[in-house]
């Protein structure tokens, strides 16, 4: 069943609002779901739809930042040629 | 005596005649404006000398061309010593060295004679100077010449420098003058009043001339020559700038206390200027004092760079061919690249590029001062554009067998490749992957080899266009086994840091999984997280980060559980690890005070909570409590994790609990509002609806409990039936608790 979306919903509607919204964020985030969070998703399509557009648009890639090296720590010199 | 033969004399002065005449036109004019006034005392003892000379002319005259009818005996009979100065001090002249008289034949004129010109008389006296090297002669004429110096007369003192001149050209009277601390001190001083520019070039000349001794330079050093010659780098007069920029460098390679003069006397703010000159050889000379003169002092560089410097030197590296020049120049860009604020100033200038025109010349010294340049500047340059050329040089240098040009390969394209999705991209469409896998396999035991190459590939395999490309591409170019392979012992905790960072992103790749596991990469991951975890725990009561090889345990246990997080997504893998008894300790690291920590944690307990096993034992290790906690993460990552983790542990439990679950989300920042969203990812701090103490208490009142088991939503979870055995027990606390262990 497809519901929709309302202020002041009900204690049910907020739980698959937030179950299905967690699930996504899952799947963006590069994550494995069960069949029956898969399932979930299915049943509520329409909570899905609605949820999509919702989701942060930036990358949510997890892994560890670039960091340059700072190599200019001390001089060196070369021999006189 | 009788090696000069009458010809080879009136060859000598003949040819001599010509070059002095070729080289200077001064000395005529000048002898002509002698003085004849002979009421000042001052001028009496130096009117006396030239006056003695014009007199004396015959006897020169008679000394030198012997075609006079004077008996060659007596002639002869005076030595070469006796016989000059008869001409030049006849009044020292002791007794029975009686002046030659001499009978003129008026039938015949000497050469001399029919030049009829005092100055040349004087030239003559030089001549024997010079080519008799007479070092008693020398020492009387310098104190003359001194006096004559610091003239009033600028025509006296430019012909006294001029005679000096002369004097350094030869060996011997060159030795007389360094000696003589008080002639080069008058030089100094003749250069810096000198009105006229002859005279200036003229004493500069000399300076330069007596550079090349060590004597001369400590001469010029204690007269004060270098505040002079710095002056003299404002000249106009191109000839006096050379003489003065290679004075000065003469002194700074070999004048002790040299390089503090030139310093003091602003010498830099004079020479950058000069950077603007055309000439390479005055330019090669001038940057090279620049380098002597920043090589360590860090002063220096700034005034350089506070002057200009920078653009200036980077201009040469573009417009310039001559290979000393490049050289000398790119040791001083070398030199200023280690100051943290030349460096981003040489790379707005265009250093990058410039530098990079280099590296595939003739000139090895060249090419590798360019290169340590390069990797200096490198962390400073990630946002330049137009480094593609470079880059493909670089990845080409890669397969070189020279070490030095390894280093600085791998090192700048580590950092090149830092945060820069174009740069990397061209990097692996470069084929830099391939490169870099051989470059890591022919480093060795090398660390500033092998670190670099392995953290380029880090870059490289996330976070652009083509991160798939380069994960797969390290797969087949053989690349896991040797990235493995740097997990082992000994251990080099950067390198470590670097390949674990990697693994993760191999991992990425679902084609990877399976290699990576059959080269053993789990095992190996969770006995260094081990190792590190329990490092961090023997100094958390201390409250002191212990660094290893300068990285921190924390990152080891952070990058190792992170690559574990993505490893658990291919379902072997799962099992792997979960056997491997992971699953406490992972809970354990929920606990963690770095946020990073805890992410990875939640993550891979999220992946391993697929399985049912796995989602009991986490449970029974009471994650439960710390997860309820992560949801009020700021983090997204965090309390999703949290949630989902949460979400599979509770497939199985009451419908209270699912409810807990479901206030504390409804609570948490996972509200129906996209901007939460956005505000946590900026990481702006948000109340928190519930403090943590609460969760360790009883159960918070809400206000669901009175509904109706069948008022519940139709997920069919949510509808099986209530276990009473189930219900989630909040006096259960986990093993470790915040309070246990507060640094964790």
């Amino acid at each position: 069943m497809n519901r929709e979306e309302a202020p002041g919903k009900s204690p049910e509607d907020m739980y698959i609002q937030q179950k299905v919204r967690v699930l996504l964020m899952l799947k963006k985030m590069g994550s494995n779901l069960t069949p029956s969070e898969e399932a979930f998703l299915r049943n509520y399509a329409g909570v899905v739809h609605s949820q999509m557009s919702q989701l942060p648009q930036h990358n949510i890639d997890q892994g560890a930042e670039d960091v340059v090296t700072a190599f200019s720590r001390s001089e060196t010199e070369d021999r006189r040629q | 005596l009788s090696a000069v033969s009458e010809a080879d004399s009136m060859i000598k002065v003949a040819e001599w005649q010509q070059t002095y005449y070729a080289s200077d036109s001064g000395i005529h004019s000048g002898a002509t404006t002698v003085r004849d006034d002979e009421s000042s005392t001052d001028y009496s003892g130096r009117k006396k000398w030239h006056y003695h000379i014009s007199k004396e002319s015959s006897y020169i005259i008679t000394s030198i061309f012997p075609e006079s009818q004077l008996d060659l005996d007596t002639q002869f009979s005076l030595t070469r010593a006796q016989r000059v100065r008869a001409a030049m001090f006849p009044e020292t002249l002791v007794e029975g060295e009686a002046a030659m008289p001499v009978q003129p034949d008026p039938t015949q004129q000497s050469n001399v004679q029919r030049l009829a010109e005092p100055s040349h008389l004087l030239k003559t006296a030089i001549v024997h100077l010079i080519n008799y090297q007479d070092d008693e002669l020398a020492t009387r004429a310098v104190p003359e010449l001194t006096k004559l110096l610091a003239d009033d007369d600028p025509v006296v003192v430019n012909k006294a420098a001029m005679i000096v001149n002369q004097l350094t050209r030869k060996e011997a009277s060159r030795r007389v003058l360094v000696q003589s601390p008080a002639v080069v001190g008058a030089v100094v001083r003749a250069m810096t009043v000198a009105a006229d520019m002859e005279t200036t070039r003229c004493t500069a000349s000399v300076l330069h001339s007596l550079s090349h001794q060590k004597e001369g330079l400590l001469a010029i050093f204690k007269s004060g020559g270098i505040p002079a010659l710095v002056r003299m780098l404002s000249s106009p007069v191109e000839s006096v700038l050379f003489y003065a920029i290679t004075t000065l460098h003469n002194l700074l390679l070999h004048q002790e206390g040299a390089k503090m003069a030139v310093r003091l006397a602003d010498g830099l703010q004079r020479m950058v200027p000069l950077l603007k000159k055309s000439n390479p050889k005055f330019l090669a000379i001038t940057t090279d004092c620049l380098q002597l003169l920043s090589y360590g002092n860090q002063e220096s560089k700034l005034i350089i760079l506070a002057n200009g410097g920078p653009e200036s030197l980077v201009f040469i590296m573009r417009n310039y061919n001559y290979e000393k020049l490049l050289w000398t120049t790119s040791r001083v860009l070398k030199v200023l690249s280690v100051c943290p604020s030349n460096k981003p100033a040489i790379v707005e200038a265009g250093g990058m590029q410039a530098l990079g025109q280099h590296l595939t010349g003739s000139s090895q010294r060249l090419i590798q001062n360019c290169l340590w340049t390069l990797r200096n500047l490198s962390d400073a340059a990630t946002k330049q554009e137009g480094l593609d050329g470079l880059l493909q040089i670089l990845v080409t240098q890669l397969g070189s067998d020279d070490v030095n040009m390894l280093t600085c390969a791998t090192g700048i394209l580590s950092n090149l490749t830092c945060n820069n999705s174009r740069n990397k991209t061209l990097v692996t469409q470069f084929g830099g992957v391939e490169a870099l896998i051989h470059a890591v396999l022919r480093a060795g035991e090398k660390e500033d080899v092998a670190e670099p190459a392995v953290c380029a590939l880090r870059h490289l395999t996330s976070r652009h266009q083509d991160a798939e490309l380069a994960q797969n591409a390290v797969r087949l170019h053989y690349g896991i086994p040797a990235i493995i392979k740097l997990l082992g012992q000994p251990h080099y905790w950067p390198i470590v840091k670097a390949t674990v960072g990697l693994i993760r992103n191999l991992a990425l790749c679902p084609a990877n999984q399976a290699p990576l596991r059959e080269t053993g990469a789990i095992p190996r991951l969770v006995n260094l997280l081990l190792k590190a975890h329990q490092d961090t725990q023997r100094h958390a009561s201390s409250a002191q980060q212990t660094y290893q090889d300068g990285v921190r345990m924390e990152e080891i246990v952070e990058g190792c559980t992170g690559a574990l997080h993505i490893m658990a997504r291919a379902p072997i893998n799962r099992g792997e690890i979960a056997g491997m008894q992971t699953i406490p300790l992972f809970v354990q690291l929920l606990y963690s005070y770095v946020e990073n920590v805890k992410r990875v944690a939640a993550g891979v307990l999220c992946e391993l909570a697929l399985d049912k096993q796995s989602a009991e034992l986490i449970d029974a290790e009471g994650a439960s409590a710390p997860l309820m906690e992560l949801l009020h993460s700021n983090n997204e990552g965090i309390a999703t994790y949290a949630a989902a983790v949460l979400f599979r542990i509770s497939e199985d439990k009451s419908s209270d609990y699912r409810k807990r679950v479901s206030v504390e989300l409804t609570h948490s920042l996972f509200k129906h509002d996209p901007a939460a969203w956005e505000m946590a990812h900026s990481a702006v701090p948000l109340e928190h609806t519930y403090l943590a103490d609460e969760l360790d208490a009883s159960y918070p009142p809400y206000g669901y409990a009175e509904l109706p088991l069948d008022t519940l939503p139709l997920d069919p979870e949510l509808h099986e039936a209530y276990i009473p055995d189930m219900t989630y027990d909040p006096t259960l606390r986990p093993v470790f608790s915040r309070e246990q262990f507060p640094l964790l």
